[in-house]
């Protein structure tokens, strides 16, 4: 059996099912444009401190963006009762696991369509291609903790409290260096290459450890 | 020979025991029905036979295997409906379908015929959250049968299926090895060679057909 049919496969159910429904993307985008005019308002934005405040708002939004993806993606599943069918196939679960998370992982690009340019406008920040990378590799690593407890926390009642509460500590490191690449990217002190190499390196390491755990998650 | 062999098969949801001790051994092409009221755990039986639920005790063998051990290499050979049709509401009845061919490394051409077996070819294109309850479930079926196993687990297919239920069934339990729950005594007998009966999650024994039907 070949895992990039499943992989290629699961990832474009999904995306064809939030195309056909609309459920996340639209209401993901109005969250950004709302969290960014709150920012916009209720901090007093000027030339002087934009770049300082901006690249904290943007990980603000996206990161609460991303514990609203990724918790759907299992979510639906469980709700259907399609989890289990899905499981039942000789299928590799974690084809199905990285099928998932390229799927969640393209809606919250989606979403980062609209936040980086939306940012740009409210807060007159640069919207450069650094800014755009920090944001993309933050997204892969993400975006596999994030669907790799959204599988835990699935089959439990309490998932969405639950959620955040596992996937956050382990985000904040992409924050950190997600953060310092936006800020020097965005004309602030930092070293940018330095922090695209760390987003590199928790990408690699956090693609290995889920890839590892979704076996024993999705297969009990 | 022997497809199913099941022994001393128990389960425990918490403190709740739904399934005690049940032994079970189905021989190749038999047909059996498990019959009981609801929480007889006739689904907690069905789910272990299809592997989709490990035992709290008990050993099952399928195929010569060790159902839990080797569960992968099985699932190529058995096919399950389970109790709700699982489906993708927004997808069509030959994209679920699809789906589920390159899941179970199946060629697509598969689905028209599997379409037209269960009689849903001209709902092929409508999404599956449009179809009536009875078209979902001939949809689980067909899904059940992609794959083309030797093997069939079928939790009360015949809910919502209509007056055609047991035409269809026997249409696609036909060359199988069959294990079906079902409240439906008359359609078990029609359908299968023998029963199971469960209540309060013991085997309360086998029986027939002939002794069913008196």
């Amino acid at each position: 059996m070949n895992p990039l049919r499943v992989v290629l496969a699961v990832a474009r159910k999904d995306l064809r099912a939030e195309w056909r429904t609309r459920e996340l993307v639209p209401a993901l985008a109005q969250f950004i444009i709302l969290a960014l005019l709150i920012g916009n308002f209720g901090f007093q934005i000027d030339s002087r401190n934009a770049s300082t405040i901006a690249p904290g708002i943007l990980w603000l939004a996206l990161v609460f963006a991303g514990l609203v993806a990724f918790g759907r993606t299992f979510a639906a599943e469980r709700e259907q009762a399609s989890l289990e069918a899905m499981l039942m196939t000789p299928a590799s679960p974690v084809a199905i696991f990285a099928g998932k998370a390229l799927a969640a992982g393209a809606l919250l690009v989606m979403c980062e369509a609209v936040l980086l340019p939306a940012l740009s406008i409210l807060f007159g920040t640069p919207f450069s291609g650094d800014v755009v990378a920090a944001v993309l590799l933050a997204t892969v690593g993400m975006a596999a903790l994030g669907v790799l407890f959204a599988a835990i926390v699935a089959r439990v009642r309490a998932r969405e409290l639950l959620l955040p509460l596992l996937t956050l500590p382990l985000w904040i490191p992409f924050v950190i260096a997600g953060g310092v690449a936006v800020q020097s990217a965005m004309g602030l002190p930092g070293n940018y290459q330095q922090a695209i190499g760390l987003l590199l390196d928790f990408d690699i390491l956090f693609i290995v450890l889920t890839s590892l755990a979704a076996r024993f998650v999705l297969d009990e | 020979m022997s497809i199913i062999v099941g022994n001393g098969l128990a389960h425990r949801f918490g403190n709740e025991l739904a399934l005690e001790g049940v032994d079970l051994v189905v021989d190749a092409g038999e047909h059996i029905a498990v019959l009981g009221d609801n929480g007889a755990g006739k689904t907690t039986l069905l789910r272990i036979l299809a592997t989709a639920l490990r035992p709290t005790a008990g050993r099952l063998q399928i195929a010569g295997l060790d159902a839990f051990r080797e569960r992968r290499r099985l699932r190529h050979y058995l096919g399950y409906v389970a109790h709700a049709p699982g489906l993708y509401p927004a997808l069509s009845a030959a994209e679920n379908l699809q789906f589920f061919c390159d899941l179970q490394d199946v060629s697509r051409s598969r689905v028209e015929q599997v379409l037209d077996e269960v009689g849903l070819t001209s709902v092929a294109y409508r999404r599956s959250d449009q179809l009536s309850r009875g078209m979902q479930q001939r949809l689980a079926i067909a899904r059940a049968i992609l794959h083309e196993p030797r093997l069939l687990i079928l939790d009360e297919p015949d809910a919502s299926l209509g007056s055609d239920a047991a035409d269809l069934l026997m249409r696609v339990m036909k060359d199988k090895t069959v294990v079906l729950a079902t409240h439906d005594h008359a359609l078990a007998n029609r359908l299968c060679q023998r029963t199971l009966v469960l209540r309060r999650g013991r085997s309360v024994g086998t029986a027939t057909r002939l002794r069913v039907v008196r």
